[in-house]
């Protein structure tokens, strides 16, 4: 077992326990990422994106987004309205704010429910093999040969639009690579000593893949679900780009790009500036910390 | 040595491009290329209730009657009638003789894959598909209860009694090419209604050919026919080698000989071989096709408009393009529409006023139309009989507390206890913003709304079937009489027919059925303004604008002269070959 000490069976004392922790695959990763300074800004601006998200949900940051004004239609960036307003006379900065709380909650879950379906596939299929390895990966190859933004595209078709339908559909058809990834882990973990020894004091097979084997890949998951999380983020960008994502009136960086492509003829940048630019600072910031994260949980690059 | 191949190579690629280019370009030069705003439909004459449907349609099908291409105000000439037809004396038989050597185009369907000659049986088939309640057509109204025994045998049809061989009393071909219809009262719009798309004769050999595909593979005895079409991308027309032939109309209006729309009297047409139709929904790329020369024609997109237009005139810099502003007086009205057989929207009139004071119409003309309309007070427009210049509707103005006033008296104060309502919109993104526009106006007033994107097939669809709640929409005029816009909410041309709110007031029935016995005159227009304050008051729609439509054409397209109700007028066309090559090398 090495360092990745994770067994729930042996439940040390508070003192040695800490000690034990500190030695851990997470208190490893934590240490490493800490040194990492552009981690720790991503870090940051991640959690600004959050907490912006949260604070114009609750209606602390930007309540007035909805508001319009037809005596301002395409205002130009003003003390009033730092990045201007739309057709509608909305704040653009106000909108592209709110639009942070619909790409974040879009991200979170879709990509949450891809990460809950992929790991549930890739586990069954990497710990029982045979005729169940056989259907699953059957599925999922069919499921990868259909181009992504199509199937995205015929799914939202059928259900229709809105927040939740989107979520659902990011989710149903970005789990593939996450299986991918936990189907492997687990056909390399099913026959290690740890699992034969539970085997051997009876545990079910539920037990051994979801109590024993899981906690093992878990890292593996976590990289995999924030990775899911930029390209969720970008796909709604691109669905409520195409008309297929949000409904219409929600605020969404994808719907004033669209917006966008109407409003530069008359001169108008500052919709596509603002939507743009807040899921560049977003994306960056997730891929940098991704980056750091991924390599701060790699055992095999703990000494380097 | 390998050197050597690879500049052969590279040398004979050079020489293929090379004159692949020139075969190409020449061939480019003749075609004429448009942008359809919407996506089509298909090509089923019977079905022929939409303009982008009906714009293909209209090149590759012919009716009996058509319009001078030229002259205003519209005059009705014949086009496969032989001459005008003779009514009797009171006015309910009217007989058509048709013009004999005609031929459909050449079509897998005949025998051998040669056109057949068309026949007056072509005619009654193509009616009776209107009337048959299998195919569903969206122009039935034209002929219900017009026709003696049509009604008859259409109900026939649904119990499997008749069959389009059981002749229909009131629609006969007497002789191979003479056809004979019985009225069963005056209808003083029969010709307009003969020059309709669902009018035009179709080879039975065809339907039976092509079943339900019948709607993808057109066969006319128009001037193009279908070469090829990529559905929702582009559709290609070629002339039909079999087409009996016009001529270039040698008079027109005054004014025409300057701007050189005789330039081309008395020549044989189509004057352009090919034409390609690219369905492109979107405003922005449209109109940069446009700019690059890669479309002849495109309305000027609200965005563009301020850099394009100033003081009604082009900008110097697309003057020095040779690019030219084309003005149009449509008859048309948009509107939003209520489906009437809503549970809470139809039987609540003050409801649907309330929604009307709350729509701020005058904004939607600047946000959305640059100014390039006028206020729609009812649904008859400016140039058709019974419009009244002045008309005030008391619900067509925007009065946030009176709309508050009537949503408390229906019932629902502040919007409480009212369901969310279902708007459909179009794909397009002016869609969706106009759509976003009234969910803000309403909130004003409580009521709130989910918008829905469609495709034009799609949305189409929703109101056939009943299914909309609240949509935006408009109407072209057909032909030019208010009838054409007040049958829109007679109650038996409700879905699938034109009356898409589903409408129903038996007072207004029957003074449309009244107006429908009357020539045009005085008393007619009379009811017509009765009917329109009916419909005002009753307020199934909320009015919208009468569009002027602003559209710009390059230099080197001759001979257009828009007007919403001709239709069949891509034959006229011609492109300036020199020219084009000219200007467009500077675009």
């Amino acid at each position: 077992m090495g360092s990745v000490n994770v067994s729930t069976h042996t439940i040390p004392v508070a003192e040695e326990g800490a000690k034990a922790n500190r030695n851990s695959l997470w208190w490893d990763a934590y240490y490493r990422l800490k040194k990492d300074r552009i981690a720790v800004i991503s870090f940051w601006v991640i959690v600004f994106y959050v907490l912006l998200a949260v604070g114009c949900r609750i209606g602390l940051l930007f309540p007035h987004f909805a508001e319009t004004n037809d005596a301002l239609s395409y205002a130009a960036p003003n003390a009033n309205h730092w990045l201007g307003t739309d057709f509608l006379g909305r704040d653009v900065l106000a909108r592209a704010a709110h639009g942070t709380y619909t790409s974040l909650l879009v991200g979170f879950f879709g990509s949450g429910l891809a990460v809950v379906i992929g790991t549930m596939f890739g586990a069954l299929a990497g710990y029982f093999g045979g005729k169940v390895d056989d259907l699953i990966v059957w599925l999922y190859t069919t499921v990868s040969t259909i181009p992504y933004i199509l199937l995205v595209i015929a799914f939202s078709f059928v259900l229709g639009a809105g927040l939740k339908v989107l979520c659902l559909v990011l989710g149903l058809t970005g789990w593939v690579g996450i299986c991918r990834v936990v189907r492997g882990e687990y056909m390399k973990h099913r026959d290690r000593e740890y699992v034969q020894a539970c085997t051997a004091i009876g545990a079910s097979h539920f037990r051994k893949a979801f109590i024993h084997i899981l906690p093992n890949v878990t890292h593996l998951i976590l990289i995999q679900f924030s990775l899911g999380f930029v390209g969720v983020i970008k796909a709604e960008v691109i669905l409520s780009y195409l008309g297929l994502g949000v409904e219409a009136g929600t605020p969404s960086w994808g719907v004033m790009i669209n917006d966008a492509a109407q409003e530069l003829p008359r001169e108008v940048w500052w919709g596509l500036a603002a939507a743009t630019g807040f899921m560049f600072f977003l994306v960056l910031a997730f891929n940098l910390f991704n980056d750091a994260l991924r390599d701060a949980l790699d055992p095999k690059l703990k000494n380097k | 040595m390998k050197q050597f191949i690879t500049s052969m190579i590279i040398l004979s690629l050079a020489w293929m491009s090379l004159t692949g280019c020139t075969k190409k370009k020449d061939l480019e030069a003749d075609t004429l290329n448009l942008a359809l705003s919407a996506n089509v439909k298909g090509l089923d004459p019977a079905q022929a209730g939409d303009l982008y449907s009906n714009t293909v349609i209209a090149q590759i099908y012919e009716r009996l009657f058509s319009y001078h291409y030229l002259k205003r105000p519209l005059s009705l000439e014949p086009r496969l009638a032989d001459g005008m037809p003779v009514a009797s004396k009171d006015g309910l038989t009217h007989t058509f003789k048709i013009k004999k050597g005609i031929k459909f185009q050449d079509d897998a369907a005949f025998p051998n894959g040669k056109g057949r000659e068309l026949v007056a049986q072509d005619f009654i088939y193509a009616w009776k598909r209107v009337a048959d309640p299998n195919v569903n057509s969206e122009g039935w109204w034209i002929f219900d209860n017009r026709i003696v025994g049509l009604n008859a045998w259409r109900d026939g049809m649904k119990d499997g009694k008749v069959t389009y061989d059981t002749v229909v009393e009131g629609m006969k071909a007497t002789d191979s090419h003479t056809i004979q219809i019985k009225l069963i009262k005056p209808y003083y719009q029969l010709y307009y209604v003969l020059a309709m798309n669902y009018t035009a004769p179709i080879a039975k050999e065809a339907v039976e050919k092509y079943g339900k595909e019948f709607l993808n593979h057109p066969v006319g005895t128009g001037p193009y026919m279908l070469k090829s079409w990529v559905r929702n991308n582009k559709l290609e027309l070629v002339a039909n080698p079999n087409w009996a032939g016009q001529t270039y109309p040698t008079e027109g209006e005054e004014g025409d000989k300057e701007a050189g729309l005789l330039e081309d009297a008395g020549k044989k047409l189509p004057l352009i071989k090919k034409i390609v139709l690219r369905e492109i929904t979107e405003d922005q790329p449209r109109w940069l096709n446009f700019m690059k020369g890669n479309l002849d024609v495109a309305a000027i997109p609200k965005d563009n408009f301020d850099s394009s237009v100033v003081a009604g005139e082009l900008t110097d810099e697309m003057k020095a393009k040779k690019i030219e502003l084309i003005i149009t007086e449509d008859p048309d009205v948009t509107y939003t529409a209520f489906n009437m057989d809503d549970p809470v929207l139809g039987k609540n009139k003050k409801l649907r006023q309330a929604m009307a004071l709350a729509y701020n119409g005058e904004e939607v003309i600047k946000k959305f139309y640059n100014n390039r309309a006028i206020k729609a007070h009812s649904p008859i427009p400016p140039g058709v009989d019974g419009y009244e210049k002045g008309f005030s509707n008391p619900y067509k103005k925007f009065d946030v507390s009176k709309a508050k006033k009537f949503i408390e008296d229906a019932g629902f104060p502040e919007g409480k206890g009212l369901p969310t309502f279902e708007f459909m919109a179009g794909s397009s993104s002016t869609s969706r913003q106009m759509a976003e526009y009234f969910k803000e106006n309403l909130k004003t007033i409580g009521i709130n709304l989910t918008i829905t994107q469609n495709s034009w097939p799609q949305f189409t669809k929703k109101i056939r079937e009943r299914k909309g709640q609240i949509w935006g929409i408009a109407w072209g005029a057909d032909y030019p009489d208010a009838e054409n816009f007040l049958q829109l909410f007679y109650s038996r041309n409700a879905s699938p027919g034109a009356n898409g709110s589903n409408y129903e007031n038996p007072k207004f029935d029957a003074l449309y059925e009244k107006a429908a016995l009357l020539p045009p005159g005085e008393e007619r227009t009379a009811i017509y303004q009765q009917m329109r304050d009916i419909i005002v008051e009753d307020s199934p729609w909320i009015f919208g604008a009468h569009r002027l439509g602003y559209a710009v054409k390059h230099g080197w397209l001759k001979n257009y002269k828009p007007h919403r109700i001709i239709d069949d007028k891509m034959k006229y066309y011609k492109i300036d070959k020199d020219l084009k090559a000219k200007l467009k090398a500077k675009l």
